[in-house]
């Protein structure tokens, strides 16, 4: 029995130092396995930072005291970028199509507001992305509220009074990074597991693990164990970067540590068992491009899973990453953004790693037969 | 037809093994099947015994590797039954690959990693529980067997085509196999390499008593290297015999008897020859300059009759010079399979 065990630790290990010295020596695969997961990473980052900071001048023919609290109020929504300009230059950027909006301020601001006259505050909207003109609408509305609460409590009557879930708020981009952790996660390991397992088909190599008397499980599994240290990097880089660059630091350390780990094997088993049935590197790769993202859009990347329509709900359940970025809010931040207890994700996640390594495993078999028909 | 040398167990057995692949199904609606089912062996029987060289010879899509394929438990068989020293390949399949070393046409060599990864590699595969300091020293044995310890650092993609053939027969060679099944050995290899490959592998039989199955369709590699050879031919065993048996048995011994005769066309010599045991054509040529002298073509199976000819000319003229050109295999084996391409 346990020479059965050492010797399949035996074949284990050359099969996964075979990967990683072969992954190590071709240097598209490396360069990929690091640079894709980075992409993703600064791809969202651009996308949030994007939509977070619309361009939006303000030109101030009244500098009062109101006047300064209503665009401190506009501020505080914080989905613009204010610039506080005078007209002519709002008027060249409106020209150059650099703005999202133009809001004046107009001369007499605080003298209506202290008389409780109405004032009109002309705004000027780009219309070119519905998505930003509604941004800018929304903050000049919001912040009328907001000016009107700060400045005037006595005078409104309706405020909401805002009971927090979790004691401090949490950054749209704080909240996205964790996701973009998860997507990282992915990329890397199925690429790397993925090339790995099709690149041995591709080559024909496979044939000397198939006659090999060792058992199919152990080539298997050091085939993983190889990919998943080859993308550990990567995967160890872009956490870096949320960690240190971003100032996200985990809550619960063992916990991320481990979902990100049990991620990163997920994945790998699941690259393993699409190499190995697609067992062409060019086809993976395309496949890899095309699919994880689509489906990263609707397992929970933007917001709670509760937040979302039950279409998408039920897509999400179906998918590893959801339970997988579930887990990596709740060891960062605390928070708990799944449907079902963690617990509960932690057995999903796992449970989708034993599921792909089983696919992988039947798919290996399957191909042992396509290696010697006709034309293998 | 079945081959048997009477040692047991016999290094392979093959008894009345068929393989069919069925024909591709659709993956579309509605299902049905593409093309016809292909007989790839068809009821092959054969025994190879320990300690030779044995080729495996026919025209391409003939079946070798097929056969191969089965012996190595990759295809499994439709019908029949294949041992390797008497295990039987399905049933005992792990134990059977600890006894093979196999190498596939494709070598199936690790381009990117050096001579010394490759072996370390397969040592981790096929030597289980063999301590690391023994695989090492194995691997050192193999490199020098191979001639290859002065690149044994060297990446694989940079060898020549001879080189990687060394290694790759190297690498089955580590776990000190019973049945080593070399498919193409000398594929794309030149004449050179050739010669050291052959070397090498009639030293494996010879020396260390391994048995060798070739698979080639190169006829001069068979007759180098074999003991013994099998044509197969549509998945079907034509032939099997030595090589030197198989090309006088169905190949043709060329003969040219120079003659001078005193009264012109040699007619009485002529009828002597047809009557020589063997000859299966005799005909003649007059000298265009040399009078009275006539060049007589004979063709003959079994073997040179030169002696029987010699004697058989005497007293119809003076024999000036008799040459022969041996049987060859390449003519056999057209005899046995046709000339007709397979593609």
């Amino acid at each position: 029995m346990f020479s059965a065990g050492r010797d399949w630790l035996q074949a284990a290990r050359a099969s996964a130092v075979k990967d990683i010295r072969t992954a190590l020596t071709e240097r598209s695969t490396l360069v990929q396995s690091i640079t894709l997961p980075v992409n993703y990473m600064i791809m969202m980052v651009l996308f949030v930072l994007a939509g977070a900071h619309d361009p939006v001048a303000v030109v101030m023919h009244d500098n009062g005291r109101y006047a300064q609290q209503f665009v401190a109020a506009l501020a505080r929504t914080r989905t613009c970028r204010l610039l506080i300009e005078d007209q002519a230059q709002a008027r060249d950027q409106w020209r150059q199509g650099t703005l999202v909006a133009v809001i004046t301020i107009p001369a007499g601001f605080d003298a209506a507001v202290s008389h409780g006259r109405p004032v009109q505050i002309p705004m000027a909207v780009n219309n070119l992305n519905e998505d930003l003109t509604h941004d800018a609408v929304w903050a000049a509305r919001s912040a009328v509220t907001s000016f009107y609460a700060h400045v005037f409590p006595h005078q409104v009557s309706l405020v909401p009074a805002e009971h927090d879930q979790y004691p401090r708020d949490t950054g749209y981009v704080p909240f996205l990074a964790l996701s973009v952790i998860v997507i990282a996660l992915m990329v890397s390991g199925l690429l790397q597991a993925g090339t790995a397992a099709a690149r041995d088909w591709e080559e024909r190599t496979v044939k000397e693990q198939l006659l090999a008397p060792a058992r199919p499980s152990a080539i298997l599994a050091g085939q993983m164990a190889g990919a998943f240290a080859v993308s550990l990097p990567a995967a160890v880089a872009v956490v870096a970067a949320v960690v240190f660059v971003a100032g996200d630091h985990p809550a619960h350390l063992l916990m991320a540590a481990a979902v990100s780990l049990l991620t990163l094997a997920t994945f790998v088993a699941a690259g393993t068992a699409a190499g190995t049935a697609l067992k062409d590197r060019a086809a993976f790769v395309v496949l890899l491009r095309a699919i994880p993202v689509p489906l990263v859009f609707l397992s929970g990347l933007f917001g709670a899973l509760g937040f979302q329509t039950a279409a998408v709900r039920d897509i999400a359940s179906a998918l590893p990453i959801h339970y997988a970025i579930v887990l990596e809010q709740f060891a960062f931040r605390g928070l708990r953004t799944g449907t079902a207890g963690l617990g509960a994700d932690a057995l999903i996640v796992t449970g989708f790693l034993v599921a792909f390594a089983a696919l992988a495993a039947l798919a290996h078999r399957l191909s042992r037969a396509s290696a010697a028909s006709p034309g293998a | 037809m079945t081959a048997t040398a009477g040692l047991w167990p016999p290094a392979l057995a093959l008894h009345q093994v068929s393989k069919v692949y069925p024909p591709r199904r659709a993956w579309w609606w509605p299902p049905k099947t593409l093309g016809e089912p292909v007989t790839a062996v068809n009821e092959l029987s054969l025994e190879v015994p320990p300690g030779v060289v044995f080729g495996l010879l026919g025209p391409n899509g003939s079946g070798k590797t097929t056969t191969i394929n089965l012996i190595t438990g990759l295809a499994r068989a439709t019908a029949g039954r294949v041992e390797v020293a008497g295990l039987d390949v399905r049933r005992h399949r792990r134990e059977v690959l600890a006894r093979l070393g196999t190498v596939p046409q494709e070598t199936a060599l690790l381009d990117d990693l050096t001579a010394r990864d490759n072996l370390t590699f397969h040592a981790g595969l096929y030597l289980p529980g063999v301590p690391r300091r023994e695989r090492a020293a194995r691997i050192d044995a193999q490199l020098e067997l191979a001639g290859l310890t002065e690149r044994q650092s060297s990446r694989v993609g940079t060898f020549s085509g001879g080189m990687k053939r060394r290694l790759a027969i190297a690498r089955q060679m580590m776990h000190d196999p019973e049945l080593l099944i070399l498919d193409e050995p000398t594929l794309g290899v030149d004449p050179q390499q050739c010669l050291i490959i052959w070397a090498y592998i009639r030293e494996l039989a010879t020396d260390r008593g391994k048995t060798v199955l070739v698979t080639t369709n190169n006829l001069a590699e068979a007759e180098a290297l074999c003991d013994q050879v099998a044509i197969i031919d549509h998945g079907r065993l034509v032939t099997i015999g030595t090589p030197r048996g198989l090309r006088l048995t169905h190949g043709t011994t060329v003969l040219s008897v120079q003659l001078r005769t005193a009264g012109g066309v040699p007619g009485p010599a002529l009828e002597a020859l047809r009557q020589v045991t063997g000859v299966t054509g005799v005909t003649s040529q007059a000298h265009p300059t040399l009078g009275g002298t006539y060049t007589l073509t004979v063709t003959a199976r079994g073997g040179s009759p030169a002696a029987a000819i010699a004697t058989a000319v005497n007293g119809h003229g003076d024999l000036l010079d008799l040459t022969v050109r041996e049987a060859r295999l390449d003519e056999a084996f057209i005899a046995l399979t046709g000339a007709a391409t397979r593609d």
